[in-house]
């Protein structure tokens, strides 16, 4: 059986510390003595990565609240996962 | 010439900082204030005669709370945009706010430059959270369209009659009720009743109503009737 990305879900690297002031935030990865500042969706976006949340289940909620278009907020997503993948600060889990 | 500054409605139950909230805002040149309230009732007249563009209402208004208020604004004043102040930075507030139909919530504790910027960025049509509450309340819309869902799921078990019967349930009706309702006998509405029950995984009558409340498919059954 083969595992659509899109039901993949995010989960957040337990060891990094979120320091959150104004609209926007800093993950501590002590584990690798970096530092990564994002704005607030992004925090948000990390925030919501629990292992259980899909990124089409953020789309969603972040469409409801902003009224912008499904496309638009999907590509954000998929790009700030990225980054955060990119950025050790998430891993992936299949769905179980 | 019209004035084309955004016109803004201040509701606010202490004097004072309504008071300080209109010399700021009257120094901007893009903002200008159109009436005042001390409480619900008195905002909600105000809206009616000076139409503004944003109501800044506070949580805590006396008669007809902010909620209730920001409520009735959306239900009469469309198209007036809602900025909530409140006292404290509460999640399920913030849910509740943006449910009535604000537009934004900002904490009175905020620097006024916040607060200016959250009045312009309402009155442009975008939807203004604390940046720190955004992961919780997404976390909360989620989890909400989960339930939603998970109930959905259980309604399509049920038969359009079944549904019917659901509907009135939750509107309290007993037995004798659902059978006028639907123009049938005690004896049926009765067996339709248990179906539902059954189907639902349900208990009581009671926690029927709960089903339907807490899920908020009160208007998808009674659409579905139509």
């Amino acid at each position: 059986m083969t595992i659509s990305v899109d039901e993949r879900r995010p989960l957040r690297n337990p060891n990094v510390l979120l320091r959150q002031e104004g609209d926007r935030g800093m993950a501590i990865d002590p584990d690798a003595e970096s530092v990564h500042v994002m704005n607030a969706t992004a925090v948000a976006i990390w925030v919501l990565c629990d292992g259980r949340t899909m990124p089409s289940e953020m789309v969603t909620a972040i469409c409801d609240l902003s009224k912008l278009p499904w496309d638009v907020v999907e590509e954000d997503v998929r790009r700030i996962l990225g980054q955060l993948e990119e950025a050790n600060l998430i891993t992936w889990r299949d769905p179980t | 010439m019209a004035d084309p500054s955004v016109k803004v409605l201040l509701a606010d139950g202490q004097s004072l900082f309504r008071e300080a909230m209109r010399v700021v805002l009257e120094a901007q040149d893009d903002l200008s204030v159109v009436a005042e309230a001390a409480d619900g009732m008195h905002a909600l007249s105000e809206a009616r005669v000076n139409e503004p563009d944003v109501a800044l209402i506070d949580l805590q208004l006396p008669n007809s709370d902010g909620l209730r208020t920001t409520a009735s604004l959306a239900d009469t004043q469309p198209s007036c945009r809602t900025l909530v102040l409140s006292d404290v930075e509460d999640e399920e507030l913030l849910v509740l706010a943006l449910e009535a139909g604000a537009s934004g919530f900002i904490s009175k504790s905020s620097p006024m430059h916040e607060l200016l910027s959250a009045t312009r960025r309402v009155h442009s049509g975008e939807t203004v959270v604390p940046p720190h509450m955004l992961g919780g309340l997404l976390g909360r819309l989620i989890a909400r369209r989960r339930e939603r869902d998970q109930a959905m799921r259980l309604l399509a078990r049920l038969t359009s009659r079944e549904r019917e019967v659901l509907a009135l349930l939750a509107r309290g009706a007993d037995n004798v009720g659902i059978a006028q309702a639907l123009v049938i006998s005690p004896e049926t509405a009765r067996t339709h009743v248990q179906n539902v029950l059954h189907k639902l995984d349900l208990h009581s009558r009671l926690e029927a109503a709960a089903f339907v409340m807490q899920s908020d498919l009160l208007d998808e059954l009674e659409e579905a009737r139509v």
